[in-house]
């Protein structure tokens, strides 16, 4: 934190509330007429009379009981006569001058005043305080601001004001706070944030459908555009490879299986790439023509997806990352964040409380028993040591295989079923609907294994990692690797096989080879992520109200070891927040080809939270495992991250690099993709492209990429200055201390002493007096 | 606002209003999320036709997240005007205040401090720090030995100055690096 965030916090707190906490908040806390007895027996009383102890806001009265003038302090220290008059005594003779309050400076104006009212309600004193404060303020005489001053007051008046109405009705508008709440209540912060993670989602998801459809939907359906159905020319020719695939009559598929494998009637739909028209649309306004150039848009608009996704993870990975930064040496606090932070104050559930409690100790335990580990580590013999090491080693090994063996099955079930398909488009003469039947289960045959893999091998990796002795964050962290690494390889292995499917040999006279391409590849990959996305969440619905709700009732209603074994769930973090950001990744990967998938998935990521809430409260009971909000939210950021980046390497190298269909969607007749954008940037302006050219050019490259380095340079050397000084601080804060420390026990030292020798010298005094009382009686 | 308004002079909302992080409607409204609502459910009888009634501390903790916190009382003791757990509706605002969303870390950490300092010394001594974990584990017990490592471990890591107690400065630090806090020390409307 920079010097100037610690003035800022400690303006507020030096603030002179001397009177304030007085007659409310005696706390026995220690003050002025403390007394002396205690302060002889225990010097650390006295340590609670230093200066540093009563800069805090109003916790206590101020030693100096007597000077009612007191007035508050206004925004800069310097104004307070009083309080630098009695702290500066000693040097009193040579500042008194520049110590004289500037008058015109201390009657407040009406901002000011306004300022310091505001300020009012972060002070510890009860309301009734606070108002008389209030009241004491407002009748002060104050100046009234003039002219542009004026203006602006009551402009940022206005302004909060209206920030604050916004947010209120904002927060009566809030999806799911209720939910929220719920959720909160029974466990804890750390889950909510998933919850807020997959609203953050479907946010996301919606912008980007909103994006597609004004800018490539709603353009298509505007111009009502017909794609030309007529043949003329050469047989391998664009126009009359289009009008063999429009005016191909698809299957009479019936409804309900048209719409879950996204063919027949919904081909031919915006849903899909193949769809959309190649051509520059043209209107007029006032008869001036206007163009507006689809394929482009279209190109733009993935682009354009992309940034906003990536600007809005790293947005809210920033602030994460942040928080990290701040925290610094995470785990050196881990005691104190345990003990200070461990309590979820929004906890309103007896039985979650103690859960939370029980929790709080097994964390505790953990914390202290990882300690005597650490140790133990330390110990263990070499042999032990290797022979670890070699277990480790094997597991990783079978986890390797266990991979590449799902990546292989997946790969031979997509093969098997492709090549079933195909029989079945030669041979149509099956019985109707069996033979339907039969085709929709091929077609989701590979959706179905990934699907399954996902959900049986998890399971054997959690059993595999209690073998290798990792410590519990660990163990959390190499599992969700892990599955992370099975659920993008079935995925890889999917895209992998789609183009090998593709990238066939295409002969000059024919329009796709029948053999392996399909007639508009684009909408066969489009349909294969719709499938995937379908798939994939009527699976969460089996297995979230099938299988998981008669689990948790069979643990709820009996008692037994078997049943708890069953039946008992912890709603783990780590999956759950898969499940959600494999749908995503899938959003990425197949906007381009199926433009519809982002409304699916902002659709489905609203049921989504129903059913995950359903697994979450009513399927699962608390864990033990203490899942911190802060750290959450940035495992799911960096999760993400890796999703993203996973999703835009294969697309981007399909727009660059492989061959658009001849006879559908708007990219039709080019080599790549992305000719579309370098035919259409030939067409700007020549002094646009000069500047393009120049940017490219070494000219302007080095010189540039040499000023980020500086820049770069700048920040790190700021950045480690500030860590330096940081250090330097703390090292004085603890000389300071020890020197404090050493004083005080000086001084109460000093005052027993003395302390003692009066009580001797009363002794001696009492014993005289005595003394002479017994002459006198004597006499 | 209905019955609601009828209790409250304009005035007195404003006052509301400009000294606790709350908005005039968050301070009173029909609705189920408002502070005074909260309030009255905990004693409708008392709170009906006397709307400073001071309800005594075993009645404030029937509010739900108060009931189940450790701290419960603490709390109470902590925003109570007479410093006896028993707290009127303003105090009771204060605390929905500083528990509340808005409210900034420093305002937080403050009353932290005071509800985790229970021999009021303004430290957190050894005998603090030992309250603070028993309420902490609840009915779980933690051997002698644990306990006293527990204790050392936490204030090798925060006290600074090896005074064997934490400061207010101290604790502001710890709090200052902890990114959970805020999210933690919250009680919703």
């Amino acid at each position: 934190m920079s010097g100037g965030d610690k003035n800022k916090k400690k303006a507020p707190h030096s603030q002179g509330w001397e009177e304030a906490g007085a007659e409310f908040y005696q706390e026995s806390y220690p003050s002025n007429d403390v007394d002396f007895e205690v302060l002889q027996r225990d010097p650390k009383h006295l340590a609670t009379l230093l200066p540093s102890k009563q800069s805090r806001a109003a916790t206590f009265k101020r030693i100096r009981g007597t000077d009612n003038t007191r007035t508050f302090r206004r925004q800069t220290s310097s104004r307070s006569r009083q309080e630098s008059f009695t702290r500066r005594t000693s040097t009193l003779g040579d500042v008194q001058v520049s110590m004289l309050p500037d008058l015109s400076e201390n009657l407040s104006n009406e901002q000011s005043t306004w300022e310091e009212i505001m300020r009012i309600k972060a002070l510890p004193v009860p309301m009734a305080e606070k108002r008389e404060m209030k009241l004491k303020l407002q009748s002060e005489p104050n100046l009234r601001l003039q002219g542009y001053e004026q203006f602006k007051w009551k402009r940022r008046k206005i302004l909060d004001k209206f920030r604050s109405n916004v947010k209120e009705k904002y927060s009566k508008l809030e999806l799911w706070k209720g939910e929220m709440k719920k959720i909160e209540g029974n466990f804890g912060t750390g889950v909510v944030a998933y919850f807020l993670f997959i609203k953050w989602l479907m946010v996301l998801n919606f912008c980007i459908f909103l994006l597609i459809f004004l800018f490539i939907i709603l353009p298509t359906i505007l111009f009502n555009y017909e794609e030309e159905l007529t043949c003329t020319g050469e047989l391998n020719s664009t126009q009359c490879c289009s009008a063999q695939y429009y005016n191909q009559s698809f299957s009479s598929d019936s409804f309900f299986l048209s719409l879950v494998q996204g063919r027949g009637w919904m081909e031919k739909t915006v849903m899909f790439y193949g769809y959309y028209s190649d051509r520059t649309f043209e209107y007029f306004i006032n008869s001036t023509p206007m163009y507006y150039n689809l394929p482009f848009s279209y190109v733009c608009m993935l682009l354009v997806m992309f940034l906003i996704s990536l600007f809005a993870i790293i947005k809210a990975a920033a602030k994460g990352f942040k928080e990290r930064l701040i925290e610094g040496e995470g785990q050196f606090y881990q005691y104190c964040n345990l003990v200070f932070n461990g309590w979820d104050f929004c906890i309103d559930n007896e039985k979650t409380a103690a859960i939370k409690h029980k929790a709080i100790y097994n964390e505790i335990k953990g914390l202290l028993e990882n300690e005597r580990i650490q140790e133990e580590k330390q110990n263990r013999t070499r042999e032990e040591k290797t022979k670890l090491y070699i277990l480790r080693f094997i597991i990783n090994l079978i986890v390797l295989v266990v991979l590449a063996s799902c990546g292989i099955a997946v790969y031979f079930v997509f093969e098997f079923s492709q090549n079933i398909l195909k029989q079945f488009d030669s041979s149509e003469n099956n019985s109707y609907l069996l033979g339907n039947l039969k085709e929709l289960f091929y077609e989701y045959l590979p959706s179905l294994c990934i699907v399954l893999f996902n959900l049986l091998v998890p399971f054997s990796f959690r059993y595999l990692v209690t073998l290798e002795k990792y410590s519990p964050l660990f163990v959390i962290r190499i599992t969700l690797i892990r599955t992370i690494f099975l659920r993008l390889m079935s995925l890889g292995i999917l895209l992998a096989s789609l183009y090998l499917r593709v990238n066939c040999e295409l002969k000059d006279d024919v329009c796709y080879s029948s053999q392996c391409t399909p007639q508009c590849w684009e909408t066969y990959a489009g349909q294969q992520f719709f499938k995937l996305i379908i798939t994939d969440f009527a699976t969460h619905i089996i297995i979230t109200f099938l299988l998981n709700f008669p689990r948790s009732i069979i643990a709820q209603s009996s008692n037994s070891k078997v049943a708890k074994f069953i039946g008992e769930q912890h709603f783990e973090l780590p999956k759950h927040v898969l499940d959600v950001i494999y749908i995503q990744t899938l959003v990425w990967l197949g906007s381009f080809y199926a433009p519809i998938l982002s409304a699916m998935a902002t659709i489905l990521l609203f049921f989504m939270f129903y059913i995950k809430k359903f697994a979450c409260l009513i399927n699962s009971v608390p864990g033990n495992i203490i899942y911190h909000a802060s750290r959450s939210n940035s495992m799911f950021m960096i999760i993400l991250l890796g999703g993203y980046t996973f999703a835009l390497i294969p697309i981007f190298y399909a727009i660059s690099e492989v061959l658009p269909s001849k006879s559908c969607g708007p990219f039709r007749g080019l080599n790549t993709v992305w000719s579309k954008v370098i035919n259409t940037f030939n067409l700007t302006p020549s002094w646009v492209q000069n500047i393009v050219y120049f940017i490219s050019t070494a000219g302007f490259a080095i010189p540039a990429f040499l000023f980020l380095i500086l820049l770069l340079y700048y920040y790190w050397a700021i950045n480690s200055a500030n860590r330096h000084m940081v250090s330097v601080l703390k090292n004085q804060l603890m000389l300071e201390g020890h020197d404090k420390q050493f004083l005080l026990d000086r001084l109460s030292m000093f005052i027993r002493q003395q302390q003692e020798s009066q009580r001797k010298m009363r002794h001696t005094e009492i014993m005289r007096a005595s003394g002479g009382d017994r002459n006198v009686a004597s006499n | 606002m209905g019955q609601g308004k009828s209790q409250f002079s304009e005035e007195e909302l404003q006052d509301y209003e400009d000294l606790t992080y709350f908005t005039k409607k968050e301070v009173l409204q029909n609705s189920t999320s408002s502070a005074h609502h909260k309030f009255k459910n905990l004693a409708p009888e008392k709170v009906g036709h006397n709307k400073n009634a001071k309800l005594p501390m075993s009645k404030i903790l029937h509010l739900t997240e108060l009931k189940v916190n450790p701290f419960g009382e603490r709390i109470c003791k902590v925003f109570s005007s007479g410093n006896d757990g028993d707290c009127t509706f303003e105090d009771f605002l204060d605390m929905m205040s500083v528990f509340s969303e808005a409210a900034p870390k420093s305002v937080k950490a403050e009353h932290a401090f005071r509800i985790f300092d229970f021999d009021g010394d303004d430290m957190l001594g050894t005998s603090d720090l030992q309250q603070i974990i028993k309420k902490l584990i609840g009915d779980n017990e933690l051997s002698k030995n644990n306990m006293q490592r527990l204790i050392q471990n936490i204030l090798d890591e925060a006290d600074l100055d090896d005074d064997g107690a934490l400061s207010f400065a101290e604790f502001e630090h710890i709090i200052n690096k902890s990114s959970d806090f805020l999210n933690v020390f919250r009680i919703r409307l």
